[in-house]
């Protein structure tokens, strides 16, 4: 009776789906008009008209003859003054020399003319005295009301020595008016420079001014590397922009479209799987994001060619194979990214309408992260290389500029890359959600809330958890000092949020944390367990460094920097560094997250490892990500075999101990760490507590039992 | 029936949940199966559950209870091979606008695994059999409704699958396209397909459904032949069969109340 259907392969049903999602792109006019009528015409059309407007307008400000009127007390004297700037040539922007045009002018109200525009410039001319006074004024009531404002006293001494001033009085909303205060103020500047020159000569120094000290700035960078730096900053926001723009024209109309002309229903109902609706889109969207951003690169580089636009003398990058290849590697996963972004907004809109309401704040996730290049002194060996974008375009910044770092711009790419894989399988997963074809936008859980709603709450609620914890510490870390840091993060957070969970979403509190009395065989696994982990995890460092991948010096001494940098007296070490972080990050994470977490992944090993990776990431500081990652992993499983929360907070402590007491109490050098050789002992020690753990364990029955675990 | 049941559905529930509602039950215990070269009616009125019980079958929506076969692939266990042994008809399915009449049946052939070296010949078949050969290199988008029709009929056949599901295909039609629409049907029976047909049209399902069941806020009243059903009344009419069943469930009130008031007699 089971008919099986001659199954095509995979590949193929992708390939029929990509080859018709693309024919129905092409014949698509709104795509073909934004991807390639807008690159071709539009773009370097509006460059051009720029440029004639911009020609037009420098030509007409520096042909145009500024009217400006003489005034004040030293009248007469500011008259000679500005006749005698306007008869020498002023130097211009592009470096040239030319004699500014003015005509003056005398009419009765001249700060009434230069309001209604009858003229663009008034020189008001002070004596000494009224100058003094006005910068006394300034300087002793900076905001004073008009009618309060107290008659500044005025020193006699520097009356009498001082000299008269000019005040230019321009129009700031004027193109017309402000040109003519820059050339007048430029000219001016020029005739005070050439005077003191004079009278410094005439009273017997032996050389011009300018020749006095005279500074010279050498870059001891190429050109290349500094056109690398501006390139570098440049590149991949454009290239983000390009995309995004290329790639909402089609991922617009690959879900929300299809929703909106009821053709998504009849997609579902083809024997295609979601995933394969899904990557053919994705690869679609990706397709003609890079189309459009290469025929927006082409079309430059044509127009370039042309002579129509000039190229910057900053753009003069040299550019190894390598290091095209390695852009390349780079961008990829950026598109992918891009595209996968794009998909899963067009999924979640019920329409074109929805879908460009969403656009923009898309727009701007995209843009910030990829303008990281222009902020002064973000580095590549930092937490940025695992923000998604951040990562590549400092990476793409640092290969333009030469200095390539292996290690990474790999972890660069992963960052996105694995960014890009999540937000492709949600948009699957999205494909699979009954609400894109129901209408009924809620599940049984969220009636009824409680238990049920946790596990799908969990993870929303560590991410706002990470959130505050990343703001506190950013905001509050300096004032409050280490111990009310710990304080904040440990009882605020993971103890109040713990609890703040557990009421709100009336959980069990022994069985959310974990809180039952574990085995006996748990306690020597644990004392086994511990020093033989944090061994490993050194030792092991160690054998890395040396062999597979080696480790910066300045990671190096970050690690041990954020290890070892406490000055705190023995109890307070004991209290604020080892006590407190076992006991609270033990109940929040082995214990409220692990246990919303359990319902959701039934696979153990990833279990613990995204548990593990999770507490890893609430240790913002990059050197300790990974080795905090690794703790956690092992934790969760000691939780997950010993079906109890107070190992693995003996575990925690331990290992803190372990870490901080021997060099903080000079029990070690600071520089002292364990061999390579160790590796191989504490690697048969931890194998040796986990097999006490299976042997001796009592797992939970409501917990995930392992069908292999380490140690088994 | 000497063979085995196309489709096998038991005590199939869903439910969704609203805000306001709470739970609602769209298919509540639901039971029944459907034979090749059998017209299956779902008769029922608007918001019976007829939509949710095909859409079920067709895997766009998971089943809250129950078990739902289709040519003994499980709707939840292997969605893929359930859905490439069937055509899905709606009034609520749309087709690609700018495929031509051509490229829709490639597509939906090939998407759903017929095999490559047969498509060209299936295509034409299809294209002959619906007469649209004039029209097979227009742009979906610029085909009259009539026309349309058959390209969607032609399309949900594309890949030739043993059950078909038509939810409400006549809706919209005027009374030609419609009864061109049955006449195909019918055609499609005598080729051996297992049909489950949904209508609130009573007079579409009296005179082509082998066995109807008469469903009502998710529960199935009543199932059998029209005669059976007839039988079983003392009624005459499908129309009268219906509101008989209906007023025992609800209550005469209840039914005196408008409950019918969304029924079509037809003609």
């Amino acid at each position: 009776m089971r008919r099986k259907p001659s199954f095509r392969s995979d590949s193929g049903t992708l390939a029929v789906l990509l080859r018709t999602e693309l024919r129905m792109l092409l014949r698509d006019r709104r795509t073909l008009l934004l991807a390639v009528i807008a690159p071709l015409v539009i773009f370097p059309a509006y460059i051009l008209i720029l440029r004639f407007v911009e020609s037009r307008e420098r030509k007409a400000l520096e042909e145009a003859v500024y009217g400006y009127a003489v005034t004040g007390s030293q009248a007469d004297w500011a008259a000679e003054l500005v006749e005698a700037a306007l008869a020498r040539p002023v130097l211009s922007a592009d470096s040239s020399f030319f004699r500014p045009r003015f005509h003056r002018l005398e009419p009765a109200d001249p700060f009434a003319a230069l309001g209604r525009g009858d003229l663009r410039l008034v020189v008001e001319g002070l004596s000494a005295q009224e100058w003094d006074s006005l910068r006394a004024f300034r300087e002793e009531a900076p905001a004073p009301s008009p009618e309060s404002a107290p008659v500044a006293p005025v020193d006699p001494r520097r009356s009498e020595r001082g000299v008269p001033a000019l005040r230019l009085h321009f129009r700031g909303d004027s193109d017309f008016s402000t040109e003519a205060y820059r050339q007048l103020r430029g000219a001016l500047e020029e005739l005070r420079l050439a005077r003191r020159d004079s009278l410094f000569r005439a009273a017997g120094f032996p050389l011009p001014l300018q020749e006095v000290v005279p500074v010279e700035a050498v870059s001891v960078a190429s050109r290349a590397k500094e056109a690398g730096v501006f390139l570098g900053t440049a590149l991949t926001p454009l290239l983000v922009l390009l995309m995004l723009s290329g790639g909402s024209i089609v991922a617009v109309d690959a879900l929300s479209g299809e929703k909106e002309r009821g053709t998504l229903e009849t997609l579902l109902t083809t024997g295609a799987r979601r995933s394969e609706i899904v990557r053919a889109k994705l690869l679609a969207v990706v397709a003609v994001g890079l189309a459009v951003a290469v025929f927006n690169v082409v079309n430059l580089v044509l127009y370039l060619v042309a002579g129509l636009i000039e190229l910057p003398a900053s753009l003069a990058v040299e550019l190894r194979p390598v290091d095209t290849l390695l852009l390349l590697l780079l961008f990829l996963p950026l598109a992918l990214l891009v595209a996968a972004a794009l998909l899963l907004v067009s999924g979640a809109s019920k329409s074109y309408r929805e879908f460009q309401v969403y656009w923009f704040p898309l727009f701007v996730a995209f843009l910030l992260p990829s303008l990281v290049g222009a902020l002064p002194g973000a580095d590549l060996r930092s937490l940025l290389a695992l923000v998604p974008v951040a990562g590549v375009a400092l990476a793409v910044r640092e290969i333009l500029v030469g200095e390539l770092d292996l290690p990474f711009v790999a972890l660069a790419f992963l960052s996105t890359t694995a960014s890009a894989l999540y937000l492709t399988r949600l948009t699957e997963a999205s494909l699979s959600n009954e609400k894109l074809i129901s209408g009924a936008d809620l599940e049984a859980s969220d009636l009824t809330g409680g238990p049920a709603l946790f596990p799908r709450r969990v993870l929303g609620w560590f991410a706002a958890f990470w959130v505050v914890f990343f703001l506190a510490n950013l905001w509050l870390g300096g004032p409050l000092g280490l111990r009310g840091q710990i304080l904040l993060n440990l009882l605020g957070i993971f103890g109040v949020g713990s609890w703040f969970l557990v009421r709100r979403y009336r959980l069990d509190p022994r069985e959310a944390l974990g809180l039952r009395r574990p085995p006996p065989a748990a306690w020597p696994a644990v004392l086994l367990g511990a020093p033989s982990a944090l061994l490993l995890a050194v030792s092991g460092a160690e054998l890395v460094n040396r062999y597979v991948l080696p480790v910066p010096e300045e990671v190096l001494q970050g690690f041990q920097r954020e290890l070892l940098s406490s000055d705190l007296p023995p109890a307070e070490t004991l209290l604020f560094l080892v006590g407190f972080p076992a006991l609270f990050e033990e109940l929040a994470f082995r214990g409220v997250l692990l246990h919303g977490l359990r319902q959701r992944i039934r696979n153990p090993w990833i279990l613990a490892a995204t548990v593990g990776m999770i507490f890893g990431l609430f240790h913002v500081s990059l050197f300790r990500i990974l080795p905090t990652a690794w703790l956690g992993f092992l934790l969760t499983w000691v939780v997950l075999l010993s079906g109890s929360v107070y190992p693995a907070i003996l575990w925690h402590a331990l290992n803190n101990a372990l870490a901080v007491f021997p060099h903080q109490f000079g029990w070690l050098p600071s520089d002292a760490s364990p061999s390579a050789g160790w590796a191989v002992p504490a690697a048969v020690g931890l194998a040796l507590s986990f097999r006490l753990l299976r042997i001796g364990g009592r797992p939970s029955p409501s917990r995930v039992l392992p069908k292999a675990s380490p140690g088994a | 029936m000497g063979v085995p049941p196309a489709v096998i559905v038991r005590d199939l529930r869903k439910s969704f949940f609203d805000e306001s509602r709470g739970e609602v039950k769209a298919v509540d215990g639901l039971s029944f199966t459907c034979y090749p070269g059998e017209i299956f009616g779902l008769l029922g009125a608007n918001g019976a559950g007829k939509t949710t019980t095909l859409r079920v079958l067709s895997t766009v929506l998971k089943p809250t209870g129950g078990s739902a076969s289709v040519m003994g692939f499980d709707v939840v266990e292997d969605p893929e091979a359930v859905r490439r042994n069937l055509g899905f008809y709606s009034a609520s399915t749309a087709l690609y606008p700018r495929l031509t009449a051509r490229e829709t049946l490639e597509f939906f052939a090939r998407i759903n695994g017929y095999p490559e070296a047969g498509v060209e010949g299936r295509v034409r078949a299809l294209v002959q059999r619906f007469g649209i050969g004039e029209y097979a290199h227009v742009r979906v988008e610029k085909l009259s409704t009539g026309m349309r029709q058959k390209v969607s009929i032609a399309r949900t056949i594309a890949h030739d699958p043993p059950v078909l599901i038509f939810d409400e295909p006549t809706v919209g039609l005027d009374v030609l396209n419609a009864l061109e629409m049955l006449k195909i049907i019918r055609e499609l029976r005598g080729e051996g397909k297992a049909i489950l047909y949904s209508s609130h049209i009573m007079s579409e399902v009296e005179k082509l459904c082998d066995r109807i069941g008469i469903l009502h806020r998710g529960r199935l009243l009543a199932l059998g032949t029209l005669a059976e059903l007839q039988e079983a009344t003392g009624l005459h009419y499908l129309e009268d069969i219906f509101v008989h069943y209906v007023v025992q469930a609800e209550g005469a009130a209840g039914a005196r109340m408008g409950m019918l008031g969304e029924l079509e007699t037809g003609t």
